[in-house]
């Protein structure tokens, strides 16, 4: 590929990023602002928002190799990428939105009345960004390195730089505007090439060189097991992320958050038909993409390869430029609620201190993305959906939903969860990329399955064994979270005032 | 012709009683949440495991009904296109009737929160 295509690209990318950031910057003004936006973020831009967050390179690139590689049962990534929103509606959305907090922390101290809590939660959490942010850096050095020729670092670092760089200028008003437009472009950029490509190949009658369902790699196919396990992680962590849960605070009501939350399910069902579509052409017009490790490129590689000439080149260029757009924004979306959570916790909550903390949240993961290898992408962001699955989501909903939590319980369960969880996960990294599959345990490889329930179980007991250590607060917390604001005022007030 | 500025102060109600402070306060208000907190959390595990069930059930017919994984319809194998693009629509499905019911649940509560 010609390497003046992809520094074009990324460039573009930035200038873009950065001039949506500086039109935002110039409402941002108070501490309020910077966290969340004052609360004042229509459900459309909210919605565009959080899809232009969560569609990592996970989604961008990781989707269509895996699905190149394992055909059908890789589509069950994109399927819990997106039915772990129905979950986070279904039983936080509202809830968490009335609970009024800014943070998890925040909403696990207001909840348990307990300052321990919260200082477990804002390690998890921390534990949970960075851990996600290493594989946007990993996309972002396996991008630079195919599409340049350039040295992988260089990617990891400039992604670093324009983050660092947007965050600390605008805050979190700025990120919503950069989110949303970088959720339209992601869309663009994969929905523009894959429809030229299939018309071009229709047009000219290509013949395919292989069936959808034949496999071109020697790989076994998973098993059930792997598969359960795995919807497993990606349903109940979903709903644990919190670069997607800070999001859910600049709804103005838990009415809104469940609209906003139906239409993000909207954008992510319109958005995964495409890395699904990627996957399948590739498999039937070129298999030889999936062999020597290429395959989480792809989506990168494909426009070259079946279109060729400056068509081409075009069209890598937009692919190139999605697949930017999908690590910064996630990557962006991270260092804001790690920035949020640590500048709290630590730094006295100030706007110089959560200048600091996003530098502080960015760097961390680039020295881990230098120590280690990438592994498939959709892969390894789906073992940080185990680890948040284990630790935030048990929290969060017998928090919302029991009344019995107490603070030892939460403590307990997460240190459980964590510990099975990352002990599973560093296990697995250790036995290495090349034992990955075949030689790791599949229980090993895919742990949410017994992780999730031995967290709930320890933090349901641990809980039943303190029962005086409810909080006394209980009562109202619980009223705030489940009833509705201000009874009918919104809506008689939207009708007399506009 | 004069014209004439009206001021009339904008609410002539109280400024809506907080109906969250008087539930938290009276016994009768926190039976009300707790029926209210019952019926959505029965209506969300409902339809999660509503949404479950149709989800098991795709892989399970493609598994057990010989030659449907392969069946092509407009030239893409039916596997492929159910669980490419036909689990979305009953993802989306779920989410709108949960949503609908849950404002229901709420408005009734607010009905009898504000009745007493």
């Amino acid at each position: 590929m010609n390497p003046v295509v992809g520094i074009a690209a990324f460039v573009a990318v930035s200038v873009a990023t950065a001039v949506v950031g500086f039109y935002g910057l110039r409402i941002s003004r108070t501490t309020g602002d910077f966290y969340v936006a004052s609360r004042t973020v229509r459900p459309w831009w909210n919605a565009s928002a959080i899809g232009g967050e969560y569609l990592s390179a996970a989604s961008f690139l990781g989707v269509a190799g895996l699905v190149l590689l394992s055909g059908t049962d890789a589509l069950w990534f994109p399927i819990g990428y997106t039915a772990g929103y129905l979950m986070l509606l279904l039983f936080v959305a509202a809830p968490l939105r009335r609970s009024g907090a800014y943070t998890i922390p925040d909403f696990t101290e207001v909840r348990l009345d307990s300052r321990a809590v919260r200082r477990v939660t804002s390690l998890v959490v921390v534990v949970v960004g960075w851990l996600y942010i290493v594989p946007q850096l990993h996309g972002a050095a396996l991008t630079i390195r195919i599409t340049t020729g350039l040295p992988s670092w260089v990617g990891s670092v400039a992604v670093v730089i324009v983050v660092c760089l947007t965050v600390v200028a605008g805050g979190m008003r700025s990120i919503t505007f950069v989110q949303a437009f970088q959720y339209w472009l992601k869309l663009t950029a994969l929905a523009v090439p894959i429809v030229f490509i299939a018309l071009v190949l229709a047009g000219n009658g290509t013949p395919a060189l292989a069936e959808a369902n034949t496999n071109p790699t020697g790989l076994a196919p998973t098993g059930p097991y792997q598969n359960i396990s795995l919807l497993v992680a990606l349903l109940f962590g979903t709903l644990g992320l919190p670069h997607v849960l800070v999001r859910f605070y600049t709804n103005p009501d838990g009415q809104s958050a469940r609209r906003t939350t139906l239409i993000v399910l909207g954008l992510l069902s319109v958005f995964y038909l495409f890395p699904t579509a990627y996957g399948l052409l590739g498999r039937m017009f070129a298999p030889g993409l999936a062999q020597g490790g290429r395959s989480d490129a792809l989506v990168l590689l494909l426009p070259g390869r079946l279109i060729g000439g400056p068509a081409g080149d075009m069209l890598s260029a937009l692919v190139v430029a999605g697949a930017f757009a999908a690590f910064l924004s996630t990557t962006s979306g991270l260092v804001v609620s790690l920035a949020g959570v640590i500048s709290q916790d630590v730094l006295g909550g100030s706007v110089r201190g959560f200048r600091l903390a996003a530098l502080i949240s960015a760097t961390v993961p680039l020295g881990f993305a230098f120590m280690t290898d990438s592994l498939a992408l959709a892969g390894s962001v789906g073992l940080v959906f185990a680890f948040t699955a284990s630790t935030i989501c048990p929290a969060l909903l017998l928090g919302i939903w029991w009344r019995g939590l107490t603070d030892a319980g939460a403590i307990a369960g997460m240190v459980t969860g964590g510990v099975l969880c990352g002990g599973a996960l560093v296990a697995g990294a250790l036995s290495g990329p090349a034992a990955s599959g075949a030689a790791m345990p599949q229980w090993l490889a895919q742990p949410a399955a017994w992780t999730v329930p031995a967290a709930f179980a320890v933090m349901v007991l641990v809980s039943r064994a303190t029962k005086g250590r409810v909080p006394r607060t209980l009562t109202k917390v619980m009223t705030r979270l489940h009833t509705p604001e201000r009874p009918l005022a919104t809506e008689r007030q939207g009708a007399s005032d506009r | 012709m004069t014209r004439v500025k009206v001021t009339a102060p904008r609410s002539e109600a109280k400024p809506v009683m907080d109906s969250r402070v008087a539930a938290e306060e009276s016994d009768v208000g926190q039976v009300f949440v707790r029926s209210l907190i019952r019926s959505q959390l029965r209506l969300s595990l409902v339809v999660a495991a509503g949404f479950l069930l149709i989800l098991l059930a795709f892989p399970l017919m493609l598994g057990l009904v010989p030659g449907l994984a392969e069946a092509k319809i407009a030239g893409l194998p039916f596997g492929w296109l159910l669980l490419g693009a036909g689990i979305y629509p009953v993802i989306g499905l779920s989410a709108w009737l949960f949503i609908r019911t849950a404002t229901r649940n709420e408005a009734r509560y607010r009905d009898l929160a504000e009745d007493r």
